[in-house]
Parts: structure tokens; sequence; C-alpha cells
């Protein structure tokens, strides 16, 4: 009787581990295409608004180098502060005059750097008023499942849970992409 | 000879730097230009690369070449060299550390004079087609094209900054300095939504058979001394800014100058910068009458696209510019393109 009851309890305790086991997220791999051509600094994104957490209090660089902005192109979870620093010995001034967050910084000097807090969704574009070569995109997205893609085209977003989830993807000079990811690699395209 | 060292300088750097370096980028930019002074027209074709070398130093070269319809005209003064030859503009290497929260750079190799608000961005984009009298080259104080051969530092932190200069005059343009041994110092505050700077250069005066005004052999004598003060002011899309120099082309000469610019680029403006400007110019350095050249200027820089940006310029100049007339308009178109390479 007691081997039944230690045999009950075996199946039961590993049915409980392969349980707690089995995944509840996994990693989301893709490419992204442009035509034929693997397509870099394309944005992806799962759609996942209200998710609890937030990205106060996050900084990221979008560091002003050699007269250009790197990287070209930044995702951000809405909330996030983006830090500008200039390491460049001449001046720059950072503004964003159309869509997303509006902002000009003024001319600031190298070893200096000001801050810019995206606090809503959307695609800012963001230039130097001095320097017209320099330009950089920030997506600013409402969930914490983005990426942007490599110069292969690659990108990983990690921990997605799983299920069913709409993507959006979004790359410059090209209309935005959606559609519905469920597993497996996902792969963006552009005619 | 001096052309010949800055042209290979400059073709070592472009050549070296798909080979080695860590990132490099290249500019073209082209820009014709008429106005309806003299019915002049320009036009200018500007080259750059620069970018990160693996082991920390950065290096930037400009090239460019540059016409003008009349030689004498004083239209679109010294925005380019107009020798209707490639010119190497700046060619150097450079490399910034960043002690704690201090900045120190070391600069080496051919740039242009660091006095007053001198780099050629500032001026080259901010939708003005004339540079300031007071860098016009032919009127006897400081001028775009004026280029050192030696090596410069910058030290300090970021709201205050000592640079200092020691080179070769190897300027280009219409106005090429004596050889000598030159320096330059200049000392920078930025505090807020102030940037203030003031600059000494010790120079050696023109050469006077290059100049526009043939000056006697004996006049062009001596050092050339001037003292600067540049202030500017930003506040959502208003730049003002200003210089002020005085000093001596030559000994027992005065020459004094100043202009004041409002650059206003605003939300809802979209693409237009507008801009204008008010300067003066007074110098006694010609032998055969004292200079007096008061300018205004209202115009505007429109990007039409990414590449294509238009700038146009009405400009009322009194006093000795009269001669070339009151008024004038400039207009001025320019295409560029830009390409990065990143290998890291």
């Amino acid at each position: 009787m007691h081997r039944i009851y230690a045999a009950a309890i075996a199946i039961a305790l590993t049915a409980l581990t392969l349980r707690a086991a089995a995944p509840e997220s996994s990693d989301l791999h893709g490419t992204a295409r442009a035509g034929t051509n693997r397509a870099p600094n394309v944005v992806v994104w799962l759609d996942a608004p209200n998710l609890p957490g937030t990205a106060a209090g996050r900084t990221v660089v979008l560091d002003q180098r050699n007269l250009a902005f790197s990287p070209d192109v930044l995702a951000v979870r809405v909330g996030t502060t983006i830090d500008l620093p200039n390491n460049d010995r001449v001046f720059h001034n950072v503004f964003s005059f159309r869509d997303g967050k509006v902002f000009d910084l003024g001319m600031y000097p190298v070893g200096a750097s000001r801050q810019v807090t995206f606090d809503r969704p959307g695609l800012s574009r963001i230039f130097c008023n001095i320097h017209p070569g320099m330009a950089a995109y920030v997506m600013a997205v409402d969930s914490p499942f983005f990426a942007v893609s490599d110069q292969s085209g690659a990108f990983r977003i990690a921990e997605v849970p799983l299920g069913t989830h709409q993507y959006r993807a979004w790359r410059a000079g090209a209309p935005q992409l959606a559609g519905r990811w469920s597993g497996g690699p996902l792969t963006i395209a552009w005619p | 000879m001096k052309i010949t060292i800055a042209t290979i300088m400059l073709a070592c750097a472009i050549q070296a730097a798909p080979l080695r370096a860590q990132s490099l980028t290249t500019e073209a930019a082209v820009s014709p230009g008429v106005s309806t002074e003299e019915n002049i027209s320009a036009a200018a074709v500007q080259l750059r690369a620069f970018g990160d070398l693996k082991a920390g130093i950065r290096f930037f070269a400009e090239a460019a070449w540059a016409t003008r319809s009349d030689d004498d005209s004083d239209v679109f003064g010294a925005a380019y060299p107009y020798g209707n030859r490639v010119d190497v503009i700046e060619a150097y290497g450079e490399r910034l550390f960043r002690p704690r929260r201090a900045v120190v750079s070391v600069r080496a190799g051919r740039y242009r004079t660091p006095f007053g608000i001198s780099a050629g961005s500032e001026h080259g984009y901010s939708g003005f087609l004339r540079a300031p009298l007071i860098r016009y080259s032919e009127y006897f104080a400081l001028s775009n094209n004026f280029l050192e051969h030696g090596g410069d530092v910058v030290a300090g932190v970021p709201w205050l900054t000592v640079e200092a200069s020691v080179g070769r005059p190897a300027d280009v343009g219409s106005t090429v300095r004596r050889p000598g041994v030159d320096t330059a110092i200049r000392i920078q505050s930025f505090v807020g939504p102030f940037i203030a700077g003031a600059s000494r250069l010790h120079t050696m005066p023109h050469m006077p058979h290059v100049s526009i005004y043939h000056l006697p052999e004996n006049s062009s004598r001596g050092k050339s001394v001037f003292t600067g003060i540049d202030i500017r002011w930003m506040h959502k899309g208003v730049q003002l800014r200003g210089e002020w120099i005085t000093g001596r082309h030559f000994d027992d000469t005065t020459t004094r100058g100043w202009y004041a610019d409002a650059i206003v680029h605003r939300v809802g403006m979209g693409p237009v910068t507008a801009v204008a400007r008010v300067e003066r110019l007074t110098s006694d350095a010609d032998p055969d009458w004292i200079i007096y050249a008061p300018r205004q200027t209202i115009g505007a820089r429109i990007r039409i696209f990414d590449a294509l940006s238009a700038q146009l310029n009405f400009v009322h100049q009194t006093g000795d510019l009269a001669w070339y007339g009151t008024r004038a308009f400039d207009v001025g178109i320019t295409y560029s393109i830009r390409h990065d390479f990143r290998n890291d």
C-alpha cells in the first residue's frame, strides 16, 4: 500500500516539476528584408499596451560623434529618457520638430549632454541644426517587447509570453507593416 | 609645396580610412549661386571624409573646388577659396580624452585657425551666403580661409575650456599670410543658454601681392594681432550670436569690426530657417582710404528635401561697399550626399 502511495506521490511531483519547467515565454527570432536585401535598422515590436512595469528612470544613450548620431535608429519603451552627449569638438544643436516628441536642445559643446524623455508612443525624427547630414530616428513604443534589426537584418526579442501577438515593423521610408505571430521565426518583408 | 603636402595628407586619409577605420563617413556637396550684385555667379564642390581609426584617433579631411565669374568681386567672399582648383581645406587627426568629467583634445595637421566662431559648419549651414565681413579675407581682418599647419589642444571641463594652437599659416583663397610661426588662444564658457568666448591671435600679415589690393611690398610688415569676443544665446529655436574684434592686420594699422546674427528655426517653421545679420567693419590698413563697411542681411535657408536646400539672402550695404551697389539679392542651392561605412 505504501508503495502505491509513494508511486502516486512521485508521479504527482514529476508532473508538477514538468509543469513548472514548461516554458511560459520564448525568444522571438526573426529577419527583416526589403525586396531581396536584408534590412538593417528595422524596428519590430509586439503590441502590449497597459502592461505592468514602466521605463521611467531608464536611460539610453544616443551619442553624437563624428558628425553623426549613433545609433541611427533607436527603439525605446515609452517613458525612457535618452541621454544625448556631444562627443565632437564642434557644437551640436539637436532638435525634433515633426512627429513624435517635439524638442530643441540648443547648442552645447564637447563633453556636455542633454536629456529628453520620450513620454508617448510614436516616431521622432532627430536632426542637428548645424550639421544637416546628421539624422536619427527614435521610435517610442508602448511595449517592453521590441528590437532593432542588425546589419544582417536579424533581430531578437527576448522572453515573449507564449501566445499569439500582434507585431508591427517600421523602417525609414517604408510603410509600417503589421501581422500576427504565435511562435517560430518571424520574417518581416517589404516588397 | 604646402598644397602638395596637404593633398597627400588628404589622399592618405581617404585611402587609409576604408582599410583601417572603425567608421568612415563621406560627404559631397555641390553649391551653385548667383547674385544680382555685378551679376556674379559662383559654384563650389566640397568633399569630406571623416571617422574613427582603431587606435582611438579620429580623422577629418575636406577639400574644395570653387570658382566665381569675377575674381575681384565682393560677392560670396570667403565662403570658399575661388581659385578654380582643388584646395585641401582641412586634414587633421585628433584624439579626445575624457579624464573624469574633464575634456582634453589634441589635434594635429591642417585646420582652421581657432579664433572666435571659426567652425566651418557654423558659418556654412546657418543660411547666410556671405561670411561675416570680419572673416571676408579682403578687408584686413580675419578670413574663413585662414588655416594652420600645426598642433592644437583643448583642455578643461564642458563649461570652461581653453584652446591653444601653434602653427604656421597655410591659407587658401585670395589672401595668404606670410610664412612664420603663429599662435592662437581661446577661452570658452558655456552656461545655460549662453556660450561666450574670448580669443587672441598673434600671426603674420598677409602677403601684399596676393591680396586684391596689391599693396606696396613694405606696407605689409610686422605682426598681425587680433583680439576678439564672441557670444551666443539660444532659446527655443532662436539663436542670437555676435563677434567683435579689434587689432591690427600689420604694424601701425587698426581694424575693428563686429556682427550680430539672429537665426530662427522654431516649431511650425517646418523646413525654413530665417536669418538676419547686422555688421560693421572699419580699417585704415589700406594706404589710400579708411575702409568703412556696413552691411545688413536678411534671408532664409529652406530645406527642400533631405539632400537639397536653398538659401536666399537680401543684402543692403552702404559706406565703401556701396561701390558694388547698395542692394543685392543672392540665391544659392546646395545638394549634398552622405554615406556612412561602419565596420564595428
